[in-house]
């Protein structure tokens, strides 16, 4: 059983996340997928030791997979900057409540997704809203790309010790959807 | 024919208690509400706004059939399935904030009329002459008297049990069902609020009918801890403001230190502007830990539950002076003052003393006894950075920190003499301690984080309890129309994502004329920044309820004069009748009066309570995003939910679109999204197309401020014809309706729910 970083979320009960630290193997379940969704969140907006900005990395994992983007809280803005248009802009309550309704139509207006990832929103808040999909959407699968494990979510990143072990993830995750093009 | 003939009894009883023959108002549908009677209005708001579950877990542990296993659409074994069991988990946080706060009116209720006698007149001075707008309307009692507030009281005992019970094992199985008691439940908080803080203001002399009440000293450099010093802890006054009168009595009141924590701490600078505040909830570890306070009195409600043994560690004495919390002392009560005090001197030993007058006398005498002995002072910087220097940034902490930062980085700065990063690490600190716990190489965190502490004062204004009937009358209308924007209450506990976060809500919306008050833990963080002139926020605005303001209402039990002020708005201004009237006072708010609920911090039970109550009664609530853990939020989806209303005037219902408000219960990540959501949620659909303009134009710029360029994407729905467009913004924004296809459509002469569901209230009784 993986333990969540923050472990003051870790009572899931009894259907945890699988954590997986292969990046082949998450650009397979995103390839797989027919309508994912990229939610983004506000602590992309900073950057790692070598001066990159997270959000960098979400624009790129969704430009290699064509995956819309969904800007939360004060992402916006530096979406549109960074000379990209998000698909759509909801707060992360707001996208989850959205997407536990089987019959909406997702961000594209051709169906809700049935992969939905969670990239850059405080763990809290995080998993509490992975907790609704998880409980309330199950024609839906969550995935996470942030640098702790998620136990409400079906797909998690483990715990990484070291930024520079993520960034390894994020960066060949990147060349896998590319390959996969 | 007999359940005619119960109900009839069963009003008579009613009418009899509330004494329905004295006609200040008629009677109107729901006196005394039990559980069902207002069902229907909240079945009306649930299906807008509906429950969003957030499941902290995957079981339910209630009984032992379980735990039981409720994924996958499963039930428990007694039928139960996720979501209801989050609406009761919901109701009982709900009941527990409200037994708090009705229980702590109980006991202020006891002590002052045994003090008063109950027939102490109940008069809140010459600008209230609706004194309790929420007992008025919720029970249809006009109380008169002490005795009159117990009437009251009575009721919301009796309607708790009731409430209580439907959370047993095999008991009510629908989620809404659940929501919709948790409502009533919360309801009751603020009568019981009400209960509690006249009661206070009556018989304590606490500030009433006015508006400029002092501004107090605030901070732990406001305390000079050359004197022995007192420090009271919790929410009930019953034992500080007995303190403060037993060191007037015995000319002491310049030789005795008195502060406090969290709403305790309010309260009894409501009773004296001598006294001074300390701090939020979050401060109290640290407080407690430096070793400042002589004498520790507790009383209920967000204290420590580890205070005698953090006392013991540095030498302060303590005194449970509270039932509710007595920590396994020994009962002093009976025992002779002088022995105690011998016990407490001599052998450092705690006690629970349940008799105010004598733990005042107590407390007194050991504070001068062993303060002189006592060493008082903060950790230096060389000895900080000497203690940082065991900490290997192992990043241990951050896995406990309910906050969910790193400690460790500050630390090791610290260790290389750098404090900047610790002091803005202290402004995310909720003071819980759970790091220094958890650390591995056992760093005295909390010690090394007293030079971030800062020794620096600031001011608060003194909680000023009920808003003033002739305030009403002078903002009822622009309120109403849109022109003041709106009426901002920042409320509730100290768990927040960034201290500062407060005080800029509150300069950002005062700044632009909205109305802001404030009670809690988040009065008292509100005055704890300074501009760079160097004033806080209660020294930059007047203490108004007016556009602009800035207005400190009190404690937690205050809140119930925040809703008291949106019921009064119905009440003195739209001359709305309120006696045993709720759906068509919340109907009014929701529809008519601008406000929302800012609980950014909150973490109790209380703190879910009031806001649901808020909700009830039509008011928004805007929470932190830890808050997403309370399990339950209440929101719309926008253009696919359902908007219709009855235009009381055309009688016909119409359907607006426009979602306004868009939620009741609402959790943001950040503060950045707050601002505009905070905004976006005072627009109401009565706005005149001035005050509607009005109420876009900070949407607008507090999104373009916070969120970055652009429009916000769903300007469209708020923008019923071209007047509805801000000035600033006119061609911005025609161009984007422009280019969506936009419709203008006629705003509504008076909106109402009355008449959409239903419900014994006709729709003639909301045209005023």
């Amino acid at each position: 059983m993986v333990i969540p970083l923050h472990r003051v979320n870790i009572f899931t009960g009894t259907k945890s996340g699988i954590a997986i630290d292969s990046a082949q193997e998450y650009a397979d379940l995103i390839h797989r997928a027919k309508r994912p969704l990229l939610v983004v969140g506000p602590l992309l907006l900073a950057s790692l030791p070598d001066g990159k900005l997270l959000l960098e990395y979400a624009l790129d994992i969704a430009k290699a997979a064509g995956i819309p983007i969904c800007a939360t809280a004060q992402t916006r803005g530096k979406i549109v900057e960074s000379g990209v248009q998000p698909d759509s802009v909801y707060d992360v309550v707001e996208i989850v409540n959205a997407l536990k309704g089987p019959d909406w139509q997702g961000v594209k207006k051709e169906g809700n997704h049935d992969l939905v990832i969670f990239f850059g929103i405080r763990s809290d808040l995080g998993n509490q809203s992975l907790s609704t999909l998880k409980h309330f959407a199950p024609h839906l699968k969550t995935m996470t790309l942030c640098k702790y494990y998620f136990p409400h979510a079906n797909y998690s990143l483990p715990n990484f010790k070291k930024d520079a072990k993520w960034q390894e993830f994020l960066e060949s995750l990147i060349a896998n959807l590319k390959k996969g093009d | 024919m007999a359940e005619i003939k119960e109900i009839t009894r069963k009003l008579e009883e009613i009418h009899k208690k509330i004494k329905a023959e004295i006609p200040w108002e008629p009677v109107g549908p729901t006196p005394m509400p039990e559980m069902p009677d207002l069902r229907q209005w909240d079945m009306r708001l649930l299906k807008t706004y509906t429950p969003f579950y957030s499941p902290f877990c995957d079981l339910c542990c209630f009984c032992t059939y379980g735990k039981c296993d409720l994924t996958e659409g499963k039930r428990g074994a007694c039928g139960i399935d996720i979501a209801t069991q989050q609406a009761r988990f919901i109701l009982l946080a709900c009941l527990i904030g409200c037994s708090a706060h009705a229980a702590h009116g109980g006991h202020i209720l006891e002590f002052l009329i045994e003090r008063h006698g109950s027939d102490k007149k109940v008069d809140l001075g010459t600008s209230i002459e609706v004194e309790a707008p929420n007992i008025r309307t919720v029970v249809g009692l006009k109380p008169e008297t002490l005795g009159d507030l117990q009437i009251a009281l009575e009721y919301v005992f009796k309607e708790i049990a009731h409430l209580l019970d439907s959370c047993h094992t095999g008991q009510e199985g629908s989620a809404l069902d659940y929501e919709s008691k948790a409502l009533h439940a919360s309801m009751l908080d603020h009568v019981g609020m009400e209960i509690a803080d006249i009661a206070q203001i009556v018989g304590f002399d606490f500030p009433t009918s006015v508006a400029d009440t002092p501004l107090v000293d605030m901070g732990w450099g406001a305390i000079d801890k050359s004197k022995p010093v007192i420090l009271v802890s919790g929410h009930n006054p019953a034992t500080s403001t007995v303190v403060i009168d037993y060191l007037r009595e015995h000319n002491l009141e310049d030789q005795v230190e008195v502060c406090g924590l969290c709403c305790t701490a309010l309260e009894t600078t409501r009773y004296s502007d001598k006294a001074k505040i300390v701090g939020p909830l979050s401060r109290q570890l640290f407080f407690m830990r430096a070793g400042i306070a002589d004498v520790i009195m507790t009383d209920e409600q967000c204290i420590r539950t580890d205070t005698p043994q953090e006392a013991a560690k540095v030498g302060s004495a303590v005194i449970a002076c509270l039932d509710k919390a007595m920590y396994g002392l020994e009962d002093a009560t009976e025992m002779d003052p002088d022995e105690i005090v011998r016990r407490m001197v001599d052998n450092k030993e705690q006690f629970a003393i349940l008799d105010s007058p004598k733990a005042a006398e107590v407390a007194v005498r050991v504070a001068m006894a062993i303060a002189p002995q006592r060493k008082k002072g903060w950790v230096a910087e060389e000895e900080a950075i000497e203690l940082a220097k065991k900490c290997t940034n192992c990043g241990m902490c951050e896995q406990v920190c309910p906050n969910l930062f790193s400690i460790g980085g500050g630390i090791t700065e610290v260790a290389k003499g750098n404090f900047d990063l610790i002091r803005q690490q202290f402004l995310r600190c909720i003071g819980c301690g759970k790091c220094e716990e958890e650390c591995p190489n056992n760093v005295p965190i909390f010690k090394i984080m007293q030079t971030a502490a800062g020794m620096e004062t600031w001011k608060c204004r003194a909680g000023r309890g009920p808003v003033m009937d002739t305030e009403i009358r002078n903002v009822g209308a622009p309120l109403t129309l849109g022109t003041i924007p709106g009426v901002i209450a920042l409320v509730g506990c100290s768990n927040y994502p960034d201290i500062d976060d407060v005080a800029d809500m509150v300069d950002e919306f005062a700044r632009r004329k909205y109305i802001v008050v404030l009670t809690g833990c988040a009065a008292m963080v509100a005055g704890m920044k300074k501009d760079k002139d160097g004033l806080t926020v209660y020294e930059k605005y007047p203490p108004d309820f007016d556009g602009g303001g800035v207005v400190n209402i009190g404690s937690c039990v205050s809140n119930a004069h925040i809703s008291g002020a949106a019921i009064k708005i119905a009440n003195i201004f739209a001359a709305l009748p309120l006696r045993g009237n709720y759906e068509v006072m919340a109907d009014y708010v929701l529809n008519r009066v601008g406000a929302c609920g800012v609980a950014w911090g909150a973490m109790s039970q209380k703190a879910a309570s009031i806001g649901t109550g808020f909700n009830r009664l039509g008011v928004p609530v805007v929470l932190g995003p830890h808050s997403s853990k309370y399990r339950r939020l209440f929101l719309s989806r926008k253009e696919e939910d359902d908007w219709k209303v009855m235009d009381a005037r055309k009688r016909e219902i119409v359907d607006t679109v426009e979602p306004a408000p868009e939620h009741l219960a609402y959790v943001c990540e950040t503060k950045e999204k707050a601002m505009p959501m905070i905004a976006k949620l005072c627009i109401r659909r009565n706005d005149t197309p001035q005050g509607r303009a009005i109420k876009l134009n900070h949407y607008v710029s507090l999104y373009k401020k916070y969120i970055g360029a652009g429009l916000p994407e769903d300007i469209h729905l708020f923008v019923r014809r071209d007047a509805d467009i801000p000035l600033v913004y006119k061609k911005e924004v025609r161009a984007y309706l422009q280019e969506i296809g936009w419709q203008p459509r006629e705003p509504i002469g008076l909106p109402t729910l009355i008449g959409t569901y239903p419900t014994k209230v006709p729709v003639d009784a909301v045209i005023h």
